[in-house]
C-alpha cells in the first residue's frame, strides 16, 4: 500500500540522479511570517509539560535574557510559512519538499542543532538551508529510499546568527 | 515567583559527572499526538492522520520530532535550572513513540568542561539522554551540551 501524498506535503519527483546534481544548492532566504511569540510558546510548553521559568515567568526572563525565551525545540515552527495567502495559494515548500526523488513519503532519522543565542519573544528569523547529501538507494525495515540530509542556518533580522541546524531525513516507499 | 514554576538553579561547581537526572514519564494520547501540530504548525499527516500513518508502514499517528526535543531538552533545563542554555543537542530516530505509547526520559552527566569561544569562558556539561517507550525499547539517544550559570567569575 503506497500513501496519498497530500498536496501539502509537496514532495517533488524524479530520479536520483536529479537529486545529486542539487547537493550543494543553498536556497534563498526566507524571512519568517510572524515574530517569536509568547502564547505559542505557552501552548508549547504545556503540551510537553514544561515549568521552565524562563517560558513562563515574564519577570524572571527579562532579567535572565532581556525577554522570554523560546524553548529550543521550536526552532523551525518560527518560520513555518501559511500554506495560504491571497493571490499565492501555495508558497514555495521548504528544501526537502524541492529534493526530485521517486519515493513517495519522508520520516526524520537525526537532527544535530547548535545555540548561538537564544530565541526572544518579538525575534523575527530567518533561514537559509543547504542540501548537503543524498544517499544511494538503501533498504531499511521501513522501506527503500535515499537518505538525504540539510543545513540550515537560522539569524535573527539584525543578521545574529541564532542556530545552526543539520536534519537527517529518509525519503522512502514503505516495504 | 508564579506558583508550580521551575526556578531551581544548579550551579556548574556543584555538578558531578556520572550525575544522573530525575527520569520523567510521560503518557502520550491521541490529544497529545495531535497537539503536535497545533503547537509547532508541523502538519506532516503522520502526526495526525493514522489512516496516512498506517499507509507509511507506522501502526498509528506518532509524534514529532519537536515534541522528541522538547521533552529531551525539557529533561536538561529542569536538571539544570532556567538559567541554564542549550548549546548543542544532537539526536537520532530509532523508533517512534505512537499515541497509546509511555515515552520515558533518563539522563546522565557524562562530561563536565569549559571552552572559551570568541574569548568567553563558558561552563558546559555534557548530557547523555535517552527516550524509550514503555516496553525499554530505546527509541531516542541523545547528547545534550548544556551551558550552566558559575559561582565563580571567569
Amino acid at each position: 500500500m503506497t500513501p496519498e501524498v497530500p498536496a501539502e506535503i509537496g514532495l517533488t519527483f524524479g530520479t536520483y540522479e536529479e537529486a545529486r546534481a542539487l547537493v550543494g544548492t543553498r536556497t534563498s532566504v526566507v524571512f519568517a511570517e510572524r515574530a517569536v511569540t509568547g502564547a505559542l510558546i505557552k501552548y508549547f510548553c504545556a503540551m510537553v509539560r514544561d515549568a521552565n521559568a524562563s517560558y513562563w515567568d515574564e519577570e524572571y526572563a527579562n532579567q535572565q535574557w532581556g525577554g522570554v525565551i523560546s524553548p529550543p525545540a521550536m526552532l523551525l515552527t518560527w518560520v513555518v510559512m501559511p500554506e495560504w495567502r491571497p493571490g499565492d495559494p501555495s508558497p514555495a515548500p521548504m528544501l526537502l519538499g524541492r529534493v526530485p526523488l521517486p519515493d513517495p513519503t519522508v520520516i526524520s532519522v537525526g537532527t544535530d542543532m547548535e545555540f548561538f543565542v537564544p530565541m526572544r519573544v518579538g525575534d523575527r528569523l530567518n533561514v537559509e538551508e543547504t542540501l548537503v547529501d543524498v544517499s544511494p538507494r538503501k533498504t531499511t525495515s521501513l522501506g527503500e529510499g535515499h537518505f538525504l540530509s540539510t543545513e540550515s542556518f537560522y539569524r535573527r533580522g539584525d543578521g545574529t546568527p541564532v542556530a545552526r541546524y543539520v536534519h537527517d531525513l529518509f525519503r522512502f516507499t514503505p516495504a | 515567583m508564579i506558583p508550580g514554576v521551575d526556578y531551581h538553579q544548579r550551579y556548574w561547581e556543584d555538578v558531578a559527572e556520572g550525575e544522573e537526572l530525575a527520569p520523567v514519564e510521560d503518557e502520550i494520547t491521541y490529544r497529545r499526538v495531535v497537539m503536535n501540530p497545533a503547537t509547532t504548525w508541523d502538519y506532516f499527516p503522520g502526526h495526525h492522520d493514522p489512516e496516512y500513518a498506517k499507509a507509511q508502514g507506522q501502526p498509528t499517528i506518532y509524534i514529532n520530532t519537536m515534541h522528541f526535543l522538547g521533552f529531551i531538552d525539557r529533561l536538561a533545563t529542569a536538571w539544570g535550572g532556567p538559567a541554564s542554555f542549550i548549546t548543542r543537542r544532537k539526536m537520532s530516530m530509532r523508533h517512534s513513540i505512537y499515541a497509546g505509547d509511555t515515552m520515558v526520559g533518563q539522563g546522565r552527566v557524562v562530561r563536565k568542561y569549559t571552552d572559551e569561544p570568541g574569548g568567553r569562558t563558558r561552563h558546559l556539561v555534557e548530557l547523555e539522554i535517552t527516550v524509550e517507550n514503555q516496553d525499554g525499547q530505546l527509541c531516542v539517544p541523545a547528547t545534550v551540551h548544556l551551558e550552566l550559570p558559575a559561582r565563580q567569575a571567569s
